[in-house]
């Protein structure tokens, strides 16, 4: 963030450096422009502002009916009880309370938060790992690099988890090469322990998104760096925790912000490894899974509701612990510390 | 797509026309892009109000649009197309467009649709959910619209009744039944069954055909997780399931007896473990030959043997520890509604009509709707094969039928999927049946709260 704010503000600074210049333009640019040139300059100026709303109209409309005006009238229903059929019935904070009492409320919860807190250091790890792999001069690492994407790009999509379904499932791929190496574990799909590790697998595996983000961040490591450091006697280990991670603290402050929140909102795979239940025995009842069937299979809208901006709120208050403990371990280069 | 395009084309070239003409200001690049933002936003603001015309008397040349939607796979679209394409051409001033989905998503449109005012003119409907929408007032009342019920056995039109107006016609009838595959009792040594039995005698069926083919094949899917199983047993025992007023009719020990009665055999090859009942899904252990049996609706048999590949099934009655009652009844397997807010009340009639009484509907379908509950339907169809079969066992249980089952409560779709969902739970041993027992009986008295 603080990158991006600096690189904006880049102009100015070209300008300040070459105080000649400036001093010279600034007093010409006053002489010309009378009063009335002024007006005109407003007029224009007011023009091209109405030009630019013209052009955002489209997306405006969109965002206030289909996002903002949806959302508002969300948090009201989350305080009524609505089945979408009568009008929704004023109950205050009856949904909220109730939540707590739900054990399949708590159960999603649990799964979620496991979800989360295996699954986005993983895919992290993996994503971070590999960029590392390709950011290596040889031959073909164009094509490495398009070929480890590739599942990022249809990761998400019906037809991989329905092929994961299969992996996993008894006499799979998966259950066949553990039973070589003598662990019978059975399928996976049908196993509540083991429906966990399995969608853990399917987010690592769509590494692609940060890796391609950490490639970039790479990127802009100073190799005399590494230079340094070998001259000084620094092994691949310490030139990594030394040299990579504290320079690449902000693009991995960003991934982690990114993925994390991602990993709350997760819902097609496990709808559909799930047949939509949330089973087997309530193993993959993710959060936004257990909203959509309350909502949608139950018509609890409100309850619902209350379930999503509950979700928001927590988000929100995890980005602000990111935030605020960013300062202790993310390094902007530049920053006197 | 098109029309967005059209659109800014023709704000474009009219702005520069006008542009071109004499005393018109300079063209300026700006003015040019403003036309073209104006042209866009004008887009999106057109193509948010898509136009409908509500004429409801049809012509040859501007026939009245009917929707009509069902739930279903392939087989049913082609055949259901198949009926809209002869209606369509009987009644040349009305035009059915018909469009389908799965089951699951198909209660999620509705939902929505109700919502926002716009379900279609007509639909397939189930017992489950006539209730939720007709005491909501979005069904229509087909009681005085026209539509022949005199081919409709008395004792099967309550099922379409709600608060004494008639909401929805039985296309068709199933009853419960127990399948089993002769070959595979054939290959393992187990006699086929009779049809008359008690519990006991039918759980020692499983066992048995479990135990002697030797882990090949399980004797069925856990029984007590199967609601309407649960209701003819409580039948069965004189027990109802909803009381008039839309409370529960049966006990907590009620249930917790039921879901008892498999405890020895949960673990057991009678039934076959909850994680291969996950992994095969959405098809049925039964018809991915998994089990020997399946105890569900008769017009579930032209799918069984497409999925198993067999070459003969066979159905018998359910057991019954009264061999006077087996609490068996004829559910409509699917009902015909209307919604509330069509604007083509006669035409809706019309295809209704059609659907549940035509002959040539009948020999469309055959069996796969179930058994066509009205006679002028029934009579005019010719079953053979599979479909003789499947009408064959509702005439041999015909004496033993009691009424249909009234439409269950509101809310009774979620009851029936948390009533599968704790099933589960307890056969993945992750609940005890008292446990489980409380947590259905919890989320029982929650839907019943919330609905009344």
């Amino acid at each position: 963030m603080v990158h991006l704010g600096r690189r904006r503000h880049q102009p100015e600074l070209v300008v300040d450096e070459s105080n000649a210049l400036t001093q010279t333009s600034a007093p010409t640019r006053r002489a010309k422009s009378g009063p009335p040139l002024r007006d005109e300059k407003l007029k224009q100026r007011r023009a091209e502002t109405r030009t630019g709303y013209i052009f955002l109209l489209p997306w405006l409309l969109g965002f206030i009916l289909l996002t903002a005006g949806p959302m508002i009238s969300s948090l009201y229903l989350s305080f009524t009880n609505y089945n979408l059929f009568e009008a929704p019935k004023w109950i205050g904070f009856e949904n909220y309370t109730k939540l707590f009492q739900d054990e399949r409320f708590l159960q999603s919860v649990k799964v979620t938060l496991t979800y989360v807190v295996f699954g986005t250091p993983a895919k992290l790890i993996a994503a971070l790992a590999i960029a590392m792999l390709l950011n290596s001069k040889r031959r073909g690492r164009g094509f490495y690099r398009s070929a480890f994407y590739v599942p990022s790009l249809i990761g998400a999509s019906v037809s991989v988890a329905i092929v994961w379904k299969a992996m996993f499932g008894d006499a799979g791929p998966v259950d066949q090469i553990l039973s070589f190496f003598g662990i019978g574990l059975g399928g996976w799909v049908g196993n509540p322990n083991m429906t966990m590790p399995m969608m853990v697998l399917l987010t690592v595996w769509q590494f692609g998104a940060p890796m391609i983000i950490f490639l970039a961040g790479l990127k802009q490591v100073p190799a005399e760096m590494y230079e340094a450091a070998e001259m000084d006697g620094a092994g691949p280990v310490r030139k990594f925790l030394s040299i990579t991670l504290p320079l690449l603290s902000p693009v991995i402050f960003f991934n982690l912000l990114m993925e994390t929140i991602h990993a709350f909102q997760i819902f097609a795979s496990a709808f559909i490894i799930s047949n939509g239940t949330g089973g087997p025995a309530g193993s993959t009842m993710f959060y936004t899974l257990y909203l959509y069937l309350r909502g949608f299979g139950d018509f609890r809208m409100g309850y619902a509701s209350a379930m999503a901006w509950l979700l928001l709120i927590v988000i929100g208050i995890i980005t602000l612990i990111f935030f605020k403990t960013s300062n202790n371990w993310v390094h902007y280069s530049g920053d006197e510390k | 797509m098109k029309f967005t395009e059209s659109i800014v084309v023709a704000a474009v070239t009219r702005t520069s026309d006008e542009l071109m003409s004499e005393g018109a200001p300079m063209i300026s690049r700006r003015n040019f892009i403003t036309t073209i933002a104006t042209g866009v936003a004008a887009t999106a603001l057109l193509t948010a109000c898509g136009g409908s015309d509500g004429g409801s008397a049809g012509t040859k040349e501007n026939p009245t649009v009917l929707n009509y939607t069902w739930w279903g796979n392939d087989d049913r679209a082609e055949r259901t197309n198949k009926a809209i394409a002869l209606f369509n051409e009987q009644n040349p001033t009305i035009k059915v467009v018909g469009t389908f989905s799965d089951w699951a998503g198909y209660w999620q449109k509705r939902a929505t649709e109700a919502a926002g005012g716009g379900l279609p003119d007509v639909m397939q409907w189930d017992l489950s959910y006539l209730r939720d929408y007709a005491q909501r007032n979005q069904l229509l009342d087909l009681g005085d619209v026209g539509i022949d019920l005199s081919g409709f056995e008395k004792t099967l039109l309550p099922s379409g009744r709600v608060n004494d107006k008639q909401f929805g016609i039985p296309t068709s009838t199933n009853a419960f039944a127990v399948y089993y595959d002769p070959a595979k009792l054939k290959e393992i040594g187990v006699a086929e069954p009779t049809g008359e039995w008690t519990y006991a005698e039918y759980q020692q069926f499983l066992t048995d055909a479990g135990t002697k083919s030797g882990g090949k094949y399980y004797g069925s899917t856990d029984f007590t997780g199967i609601w309407w199983q649960f209701n003819i047993w409580l039948r069965q025992n004189n027990i109802t399931d909803f009381t008039p007023e839309g409370k529960l009719g049966f006990t907590k020990a009620d249930l917790t007896t039921w879901w008892n009665l498999n405890k020895d055999l949960r673990g057991t090859p009678a039934i076959i473990p909850a994680d291969k009942v996950t992994q095969l899904l959405p098809k049925s252990p039964f018809g991915s030959n998994k089990t020997v049996s399946e105890p569900t609706w008769d017009n579930f048999m032209a799918g069984y043997i497409g999925d198993s590949g067999a070459q003969e099934l066979k159905m018998v009655a359910v057991p019954s520890d009264d061999p006077k009652n087996l609490g068996l009844f004829l559910k409509p397997s699917m009902l015909m509604v209307a919604s509330a807010k069509t604007k083509s009340k006669d035409a809706a009639a019309k295809f209704i009509d059609f659907m549940v009484n035509s002959p040539e509907v009948g020999e469309i379908f055959k069996t796969s709707r179930g058994v066509p509950a009205s006679k002028t339907q029934r009579d005019g169809t010719t079953f053979e094969g599979v479909d003789a079969q499947v009408v064959a066992y509702e005439e041999s249980i015909a004496k033993y039928l009691t009424d249909a089952p009234e439409p269950p409560i509101v809310g009774f779709g979620t009851l029936e999927s948390e009533f599968l969902r704790i099933q589960e739970e307890l056969n993945y041993g992750k609940v005890t049946v008292d446990q489980a027992v409380d947590q259905w009986f919890t989320s029982a008295e929650d839907v019943i709260s919330q609905n009344s």
